[in-house]
């Protein structure tokens, strides 16, 4: 009898680490690295300050040219504005978004990585705003 | 087999002895919370930061059995005298079926002298629920405030009930001004106050925006306050009147309806912390396409000062807004 405990429990023990062994590994921000190769930013997003939208109308986003095109109001305060990206499932951002962002330099825009799922593929994406005028 | 017999004897026990100690008493006996006999009670009925100018508002409930007598007398005394407009009622309120507050009068109206509020019954009773309006005085801002509840019994015994201590904020509102495009457009914190531009002329130090309405083809402008220096292509042709130096840094704010500002429904408060963790170090010297209902933080050139301007309404065509200011002095 006691055999027989000692066997199930070696059993039980095996499958918990067996059922526990991740199929995917982590990267270095805890994201599971997957399968996905696609790579691409699905919609764009710009906060003020007040956390509403600055965008006149959708951004235009080019995902073969790589580009976002965001048209935003006059008066727009570009040093304080929230990016917000949403991308193929998987997939994340380099650098990452942490607050507020400076846009205001237009001469040189500013750019963003997307890695894909399977953390191979790298597409850097160049964020143009242009701000209403009179 | 021994050990089954065990086993099973020991669950049996242990549900018995369960069973036993759920069974409800059948004469169970209510202990009051306080002393049977005389005895009051109080709660504060006002939420949020205590503003000077505002009132401070307690239930203050009393009674003792009839056979031990009536109520003589019931008195507030605050650690700070209260400012003009402090009162005990001489009603008490039950709530009808409706939801109604009904009042009832059951003694003289209040009357005050020095920290003290006293209401004198003339009516046979021995229970009543007295409301306490305490106005806040500019004596008590940035001070803590404490009452104490007395209420008297025909028998000459008094009880008392201690409420506080309650901190006054520092800060001061202004509400329901109206600022008004290229006359009344001159805005200062420090004054809390709109000016003229003749008026702003003269105290141009004091002023520290600048109200403006546009309707710009192809942009969205609208209402707009911007600080006397900001670029001129955020104030198309104001009048800024010479001496106009301040660059007020100034960030617009979404769904901020402070509720002594804006009197909605929003359980939303501004508080004297709010202004002290503040960063404003980043913001512009404009602020463009102000809503109704929107608002905007605020800090003075010169640091001495940092402020929320509530938008309460606007009026596209007279060229105006209704403003309301919560203010808070730092240095």
């Amino acid at each position: 009898m006691k055999r027989y405990s000692k066997i199930l429990i070696a059993l039980m023990a095996a499958l918990c680490v067996w059922g526990c062994t991740p199929e995917f590994p982590i990267d270095e921000d805890g994201l599971l690295i997957t399968d996905r190769a696609e790579c691409f930013v699905s919609n764009f997003e710009l906060l003020g300050t007040d956390f509403q939208t600055v965008r006149t109308k959708n951004a235009v986003i080019d995902t073969v040219a790589q580009t976002i095109q965001v048209d935003v109001f006059f008066g727009t305060d570009l040093r304080n504005v929230y990016p917000q990206f949403s991308l193929v499932t998987d997939a994340k951002l380099d650098p990452k978004i942490v607050g507020k962002v400076d846009f205001s330099d237009l001469t040189n825009p500013k750019t963003y990585t997307v890695v894909s799922g399977n953390r191979k593929v790298r597409k850097t994406y160049t964020v143009f705003i242009t701000v209403q005028k009179p | 087999m021994q050990r089954s017999i065990s086993y099973f004897s020991t669950l049996c026990l242990s549900l018995l002895l369960g069973l036993t100690a759920c069974q409800i008493e059948e004469n169970p006996t209510v202990t009051p919370l306080k002393k049977v006999g005389f005895q009051n009670d109080v709660i504060k009925r006002t939420l949020g930061p205590n503003v000077v100018g505002l009132d401070l508002e307690f239930a203050f409930a009393m009674a003792l059995p009839s056979e031990e007598g009536k109520l003589v007398s019931a008195e507030v005394e605050a650690s700070i005298g209260g400012a003009s407009g402090t009162y005990l009622e001489h009603r008490s309120y039950y709530t009808n079926g409706s939801g109604d507050d009904i009042g009832v009068v059951v003694g003289q109206p209040s009357s005050s002298e020095g920290p003290i509020t006293r209401v004198n019954f003339t009516a046979d009773t021995s229970a009543a629920t007295l409301r306490y309006y305490y106005k806040i005085p500019e004596a008590a801002r940035g001070q803590q405030v404490s009452f104490k509840f007395i209420s008297t019994s025909s028998t000459g015994e008094k009880i008392t009930y201690e409420m506080g201590p309650y901190t006054i904020a520092k800060m001061d509102m202004k509400l329901d001004m109206t600022i008004s495009d290229s006359k009344a457009a001159y805005l200062s914190i420090a004054d809390m106050a709109v000016y003229t531009a003749e008026e702003a002329a003269q105290r141009p130090d004091k002023i520290d925006l600048v109200y403006l309405y546009r309707s710009i083809p192809n942009i969205t402008f609208n209402h707009a306050l911007v600080s006397p220096v900001a670029e001129a292509q955020y104030r198309p042709d104001v009048l800024i009147p010479s001496g106009l130096t301040n660059s007020t840094r100034i960030s617009k704010v979404w769904n901020l309806r402070d509720f002594h500002l804006a009197r909605l429904q929003f359980g939303i408060y501004i508080d004297d912390l709010d202004f002290e963790v503040l960063n404003l170090s980043e913001a512009p010297n404009y602020a463009i396409n102000l809503r109704s209902e929107a608002g905007a933080w605020v800090e003075t050139a010169d640091g001495k000062y940092r402020a929320y301007v509530y938008i309460n309404a606007v009026n596209n065509s007279a060229k105006t807004a209704r403003i309301s200011i919560k203010r808070y002095t730092l240095q």
